[in-house]
């Protein structure tokens, strides 16, 4: 081995407190970086894999009923490539072991497996539906596992008022519910939703639909127009009930996915560079120290006749080999970190596989990355050490020039003690040194408030959600509008404490040339059963008059308070309207527009119809209703707020606390790093002061109070500021993990900023712990000895 | 002034000085350390460099060697001008043809005696074996011991070793002795004598100590960035005649 490289490892072994430090913090930011590209690449490949394997359809149309001859007329339409009409029902079940009723979504197949359809199974276990065996369904996984159900199985659901014996024949998976939430929520309920597969013939005597569909898929054949086919659609289903067609961008599941991968991206960038940062602040200041003690081994090499280049390289070293196990550690830790959120992955989305792969470029731009950080961390150092003549180096640095300070005024030098003034001078002769020691902690600090802050945005989520904005037990889905009646017949159940209705129409929203299909909810009030509440927690009233819109909406048509927006109903008598836009609302989740009930059926025309009903129940009573309603004809879907709010705090407490606790271990991990080198440098910079004062007959807790004291007034003064910069991060967080779908709301609890001071002190106190102990260790006499 | 060593005829000088200046800051005061200093060097000669501190002596020192430049005059080596090569040529020089040995001996500690000549020996030309070095300045059983484990004056001899080994045409000594006892500094500078007797290496050592001179064909004395006195010994003593 070259002897300048067993010198550097020698000394970087003599180092290793230190470099560990700095290579534990490059191996965080690798570790985010590789994990979260490798899961970004792994969410895109396996969505693509899965898309294509499957025929993932491009466009999608739902209407009330159109004659089966129309799947032919689209498919003749130019830029379509194949079309695919089925027959789709949303159905209560009865599943065994659950007294509330579930909703089934139930969806029409061939037959005959013959040819190749559009959003194809793939069927894990079991079999394919046999012909001529119309009770015959396969059901989606996570529905069957969250039940116990497996194939086999018999579960009971009412069809078109009539219930219905389905046997369980296999388990499967399709790319139209990679992400399988009931109509009308976000977040998964699996026990209380799934999806049916059952053959076209049964359901279309079961809902007398033959020679009928309401549901058609297509896909579009390169190059052609999505914008354009969805206009021609509109067009000719338009009398038939049309929803209005709409791409893959509408689609919630792909949009859920899509949102998921654009956020793993944001990840990639934010996490990394603030640790790679931290990394080449870290390596400057070990290097700048280790190119200071060495001055006269510098001068002797170059004495030797080493060239400013090989000396150069020498010192470089020092930056790249701790960077480079930082890198490998990284790497490799990345790879289990992405695979175990793989897992977690797996939980929310459902893949017929889900692959995990990392892609060597991912991995060679993160050794990049953070070789470049080395040299950036290290150049300045390195620079100095090769500027420096040969001559100058050799003799010792002259003394630091001390001026008296701002602290040094004869009225503030009474009162302050000599190691206090020791400590104050220090840090006002090198006040950007200083600054950014401090800064460094309070992007731990910072690191620690944004990893506890999605906690608590999510805690404020299932505030509103769940508490604040829905005080009903239970929401009845009909299928089709109903009459006022309907209030009545839901009255005369016993149990029924409370009971709101809203209609909810499917519009076209204009507003110049922005449009967006969009349902309008007319409401009977804002301070029943349903409030609208902000996503600070606040109660929006229900304007009289005008329509409400969630902010994003608002935002996404241009609109604002005062406008007037156009509204084309897409069913009934479809009327064109346009309404006043009253305001807006800052919403949590979704997009949506609220107006009085009132005001809707007098612009869309068919007054007094309800699509849904919020009932507040006696719980007593729950398992008798419940009975009830899975009787109720025309009833579309059932949702239950409790097992709602149960099912979404058990999937996303599980990926919250992952995320934080690994968070929370990296900010850990900066923040030693940063004190304890800190401290270090102070040590090795100010062992022959600090002894001399020993020498001098100071006590050890007296020079351990210079050092660390310094280190303690860094780490207190740069709590606060880590603070505000973790309010910052957090808002950064929040507006790149917010989209069409949700916002996270800016919210932090006293504890959040608790817990960060508590942990960063900690932190600091164990780093001072080992400092001390080498300072109380230092032997006097060695210390004397050596030539500063 | 008139040097003696002129009327005495060695052939083209090795080193030629010819109107050095140096003056540098040090913190916030300014420091004048040499004032037109011109003098030659002539092959295989032992030169003492005679000074109180402050004299400018070291300073001289670390031109010849290319640690340092001038602030004006010019230096020539084999009639080549040094004060205006560039920082390749100057690594070179010093590469290739100086030799040095410093007051606080300046080994790397991470590395072992032999290790730390071999570091020479690595890049050098036309280098001998460091073993060989090393045995030269009676550390061969010494050879893996690392700088903590050595003397002053062993870890003296290992900077001496490492000086030699590239077989520099010129030795420069920065008060080589300084920081040893008299037993131990009688040692060393045997050790110097005998590279420039055997190998004949043109030495110059840098020394406060007026005792020395006797060891040295040629003394000049320095004093206040000038030069005092040039003069020639006709008997050379052998470092274990000295006293002090």
């Amino acid at each position: 081995m070259n002897l300048l490289a067993k010198k550097m490892l020698r000394e970087l072994l003599h180092l290793k407190g230190q470099m560990l430090a700095v290579a534990a913090v490059v191996a965080c930011g690798i570790s985010v970086f590789v994990s979260m590209s490798s899961v970004k690449y792994s969410l895109e490949a396996s969505r693509e894999q899965y898309y294509s394997t499957y025929r993932f359809s491009d466009v999608f149309l739902q209407v009330k009923r159109a004659p089966e001859f129309y799947r032919e007329v689209v498919s003749r339409i130019p830029g379509v490539a194949s079309v695919n009409s089925r027959i789709v029902a949303d159905v209560t079940l009865d599943v065994p072991g659950l007294d509330e009723p579930a909703t089934g979504r139930l969806i029409s197949i061939p037959e005959y497996r013959t040819v190749p359809v559009l959003n194809d199974l793939y069927i894990e276990r079991g079999r394919y539906i046999e012909p001529g065996n119309p009770e015959e369904v396969i059901a989606s996984k996570p529905f069957l596992e969250a039940n116990g159900l497996s194939p086999g199985d018999r579960i009971s659901a009412v069809i078109n008022g009539r219930k219905k014996q389905l046997v369980i024949v296999g388990m499967g998976l399709s790319p139209e519910y990679i992400y399988e939430v009931q109509p009308g929520s976000f977040f998964p309920d699996k026990r209380r939703f799934g999806v049916f597969w059952m053959s076209r013939r049964a359901l279309e005597s079961a809902l007398d639909m033959s020679g009928a569909f309401n549901d058609l898929t297509l896909t579009l054949a390169h190059g052609a127009s999505e914008k354009d086919i969805i206009m021609r659609l509109d067009t000719i289903f338009r009398r038939y009930g049309s929803l209005g067609a709409y791409g893959r961008s509408e689609q919630l599941s792909d949009r859920f996915i899509v949102d998921e991968i654009k956020q793993v991206g944001i990840q990639i960038t934010f996490l990394p560079a603030v640790f790679l940062a931290v990394a080449v602040f870290l390596l400057n200041m070990v290097l700048r120290r280790i190119v200071a003690t060495q001055r006269d081994q510098i001068a002797v090499l170059k004495a030797m006749g080493f060239s400013n280049e090989e000396v150069g390289f020498h010192y470089l070293g020092f930056a790249m080999v701790p960077t480079a196990v930082g890198a490998f550690v990284g790497t490799l830790l990345g790879v289990w970190l992405g695979r175990e959120l793989m897992n977690i992955y797996a939980d929310f989305y459902n893949f017929a596989e889900l692959v995990y792969l990392f892609r060597f470029e991912d991995v060679i731009l993160a050794v990049l990355l953070s070789l470049a950080a080395a040299l950036i961390g290290a150049l300045g150092a390195v620079r100095g050490a090769v500027q420096l003549p040969p001559a100058e180096a050799m003799r010792p640095d002259s003394p630091v020039i001390f001026k008296h300070g701002v602290f040094d005024r004869p009225s503030l030098r009474k009162k302050v003690s000599v190691p206090v003034r020791i400590i104050l001078r220090n840090l006002e002769r090198r006040p950007w040194k200083a600054a950014l020691s401090a800064l460094m902690i309070s992007l731990a600090v910072a690191i620690l408030i944004a990893g506890r802050y999605t906690y608590d945005a999510v805690d404020r989520m299932v505030q509103v959600e769940f508490n604040a904005k829905h005080r009903e037990d239970v929401t009845v889905v009909f299928k089709d509008p109903m009459p006022p009646s309907v209030a009545y017949t839901i009255a005369s159940f016993s149990g029924i404490l409370e009971h709101e209705y809203y209609r909810e129409e499917p519009v076209r929203m204009r507003f110049g040339h922005r449009m967006r299909r969009q349902s309008v909810k007319g409401l009977q009030s804002s301070n029943g059963l349903q409030r609208l509440v902000d996503k600070e927690n606040r109660q929006v009233e229900l304007p009289t008059s005008g329509i409400l819109l969630t902010s994003e909406l608002a935002g996404i048509l241009g609109v604002k308070q005062g406008d007037m927006l156009g509204i084309e109903f897409l069913q009934g008598r479809q009327q064109q309207r346009e309404v006043r836009v009253a305001g807006t609302i800052d919403e949590i989740l979704g997009l949506s527009a609220y107006m009085h009930i009132s005001e809707l059926d007098s612009l869309a025309g068919d007054a007094g119809v309800f699509n849904a009903a919020y009932l507040r129940i006696d719980k007593t009573k729950a398992g008798e209703l419940y009975s009830d309603f899975k009787s109720i004809p025309g009833v579309g879907s059932i949702m239950m707020l409790q097992a709602l709010k149960e099912s979404f705090d058990e999937l996303i407490a599980e990926s919250m606390m992952t995320s934080t606790f690994i968070l929370t271990s990296f900010a850990c991990v900066l923040a030693f790093a940063v004190v304890y080198n800190g401290a270090r440098i102070s040590l090795s910079e100010r062992a022959r002061e600090l002894v001399s004062l020993r020498v001098l007959g100071m006590t050890r807790a007296e020079i351990s109070f210079i050092l660390l004291g310094e280190q303690a007034l860094l780490t207190l003064f740069s709590i606060p500021p880590g603070f505000f910069l973790g309010i910052g991060l957090s808002s950064l967080l929040a507006i790149g993990l917010s989209s069409e779908l949700y916002r996270l709301p800016l919210v932090f609890s006293p504890y959040n900023f608790l817990f960060a001071f508590v942990v960063v002190v900690l932190v600091s106190a164990v780093s001072a712990a080992v400092v001390r102990r080498r300072l109380v260790g230092l032997d006097l006499v060695e210390v004397l000895k050596t030539r500063e | 002034m008139e040097s003696d060593s002129e009327s005495i005829s060695h052939g083209p000088p090795v080193l030629k000085i010819s109107g050095l200046s140096k003056t540098y800051l040090m913190g916030e005061v300014t420091v004048e350390a040499l004032k037109h200093v011109s003098i030659d060097f002539f092959s295989g000669e032992l030169v003492v460099l005679l000074g109180a501190s402050g004299s400018g002596k070291s300073t001289l020192l670390n031109i010849i060697g290319g640690l340092d430049v001038p602030s004006e005059g010019k230096l020539f080596f084999h009639g080549r001008e040094i004060t205006a090569a560039t920082e390749a040529e100057l690594t070179a020089y010093r590469r290739r043809s100086i030799g040095f040995v410093f007051q606080f001996y300046n080994l790397i500690s991470s590395l072992s005696a032999l290790e730390n000549v071999q570091l020479v020996t690595d890049i050098a030309e036309d280098p001998m074996q460091a073993e060989e070095a090393l045995r030269l300045v009676g550390l061969g059983n010494r050879l893996h011991h690392f700088p903590a484990q050595l003397s002053g004056g062993e870890q003296q001899r290992v900077a001496i070793a490492r000086a030699v080994a590239k077989r520099p045409e010129l030795l420069l000594c920065d008060e080589p002795t300084g920081a040893l006892d008299f037993q131990t500094g009688k040692l060393v500078l045997e050790v110097i004598e005998k590279v420039n007797r055997e190998l004949g290496t043109t030495t110059l050592v840098i020394t406060h100590n007026a005792s020395i001179a006797g060891m040295a064909d040629r003394v000049v004395r320095l004093g206040s960035g000038t030069v005092t006195e040039d003069r020639r010994n006709f008997v050379r003593m052998t470092p274990s005649e000295l006293v002090w």
